[in-house]
């Protein structure tokens, strides 16, 4: 299981319901998906993700959870596709180029946070 | 209580231009007088200006290249970028590499003949070794909302997505307090000469020898004038640009061959009558510098040659480059600031 992937919706659909599991009042919101159409996400990460949503809406001092995802890699190169469509829907010519995104690091969500507790492998590993 | 003195150009309003997060000179040399080490200092920076803020390190004994390929006196050996303190610890901060000197990488990069020529036995430093990077990112510091990039001639905030210019020279004249510097846009000009890069390992924008003297890196025709034309920036004096650049002509340089076609560059060499390899220039490069009026029949138009103090004395109307700029005194776009130490 640990090379599975889960599917985006599926994904989700597992931290709306790990916020709510035994307090369903409490609110959750998800940022930083909303550019995904399909997406397979690592399962291995989605269970641990799982556990912290769930373990910080248990909190009685929480009223309602984030859950925030955002390059961890604050650069980030793009393939880019240029394409001429003709009438018919065919293309008649495409151009392939990159281009490279800067992106905030974590700090800036992590404002006015009283305790930080880094859960992430060193870079390169998983 | 010890404190370190660094120069400070605080985010906000000068000649109208946003400075859109707090950017800090470092000499070494008042780190070592305040008894700490380069780690301590960045940290102590950060935490006293508590914003987000770029911090570059300097070595005024080293030397380093303009993207155009001009050797100057002074360097940037670290970059940092810091938010509310922190520091990311993957990609916060990045040291420049130390270039060694060897026969062989001047014949590979031939604007090197004036570091053998005028600065021989300094230390050049220009990019890092994309081998001290975590991964390969770009010349690219980031925490937070703060980003120092380009080996930290340019900063922005990602958040508020305003960005700001510092070409190295202006730099130099902060950090030191020296003459004045423009603060104005980075216009039509520059934009374009910002492309007009040299062949360089461990350059400031590029980790390989990517583009040579006569090409162009922007490759994008009349849209090169358009990228960074309404970007505020701090450049030099023209009269410092201007100085460098004929110190590299007389070192030899040829502009198109072994320094950067720039439009500074060309300029300066029109009229100081030194020789230039248009021929050299590519046609992609050609395109760019005439979207900005600087076509081969203005090149060798024929004009009587300047002396240097003539040409110093003319550089503003001489040299084109930067909109809407004002000079003012570097001691007061930089003030002098005290950082507490604990």
């Amino acid at each position: 299981m640990r090379l599975m992937h889960t599917k985006l919706p599926e994904f989700i659909a597992k931290m709306k319901n790990a916020a709510k599991k035994g307090q369903p009042e409490k609110a959750f919101a998800l940022r930083g998906l909303e550019n995904l159409k399909s997406a397979k996400m690592q399962s291995l990460r989605t269970g641990r993700i799982e556990e912290a949503v769930a373990e910080l809406a248990s909190r009685p001092d929480v009223e309602r959870v984030e859950l925030i995802v955002m390059p961890r890699v604050p650069e980030t190169m793009h393939t880019v596709v240029i394409k001429g469509i003709a009438a018919d829907g065919s293309s008649p010519k495409a151009v392939v180029d990159v281009v490279n995104i800067l992106h905030p690091t974590e700090e800036v969500e992590l404002e006015n946070c009283r305790e930080v507790e880094d859960r992430r492998p060193a870079i390169g590993r998983h | 209580m010890n404190a370190l003195q660094v120069k400070l150009i605080a985010e906000g309003r000068i000649n109208d231009k946003f400075i859109p997060l707090d950017i800090v000179f470092v000499d070494k040399r008042d780190i070592a007088a305040a008894g700490i080490d380069d780690d301590k200092a960045i940290r102590a920076i950060a935490g006293h200006l508590n914003s987000p803020c770029g911090i570059n390190i300097f070595d005024l004994d080293a030397v380093t290249t303009t993207s155009d390929g001009i050797m100057i006196e002074g360097a940037i050996v670290e970059m940092t970028a810091a938010d509310r303190g922190k520091i990311n610890a993957d990609f916060g901060r990045l040291s420049m590499a130390r270039i060694p000197y060897s026969e062989e990488i001047l014949a590979l990069e031939p604007h090197l003949k004036q570091w053998k020529k005028r600065y021989p036995g300094r230390a050049l430093y220009r990019g890092p070794n994309p081998a001290t990077k975590i991964i390969p990112v770009h010349n690219v510091v980031i925490s937070g909302r703060a980003s120092n990039n380009n080996s930290a001639t340019e900063m922005m905030n990602i958040v508020t997505m305003e960005e700001i210019l510092l070409p190295i020279l202006g730099q130099m004249q902060c950090l030191k307090g020296e003459g004045n510097v423009l603060v104005g846009n980075t216009g039509a000009v520059i934009s374009v000469g910002i492309g007009m890069t040299v062949a360089e390992q461990f350059g400031r924008v590029f980790p390989t020898r990517q583009f040579k003297a006569g090409e162009t890196a922007h490759g994008s025709g009349e849209y090169a004038k358009t990228l960074k034309k309404n970007i505020p920036c701090i450049v030099a004096d023209k009269a410092v640009l201007a100085g460098y650049i004929m110190n590299a002509l007389d070192d030899g340089c040829l502009p198109g061959r072994d320094i950067g076609c720039s439009p500074a560059v060309l300029c300066v060499a029109k009229h100081y009558g030194a020789p230039m390899d248009l021929d050299n220039i590519a046609g992609r490069a050609w395109e760019e510098l005439e979207s900005v009026g600087i076509n081969r029949a203005f090149l060798e138009e024929r004009v009587a040659p300047l002396s240097r103090p003539e040409l110093l004395a003319r550089a503003d109307e001489l040299i084109p480059g930067v909109e809407d700029a004002r000079a003012l005194p570097a001691a007061e776009v930089a003030r002098a600031v005290e950082i507490p130490l604990a």
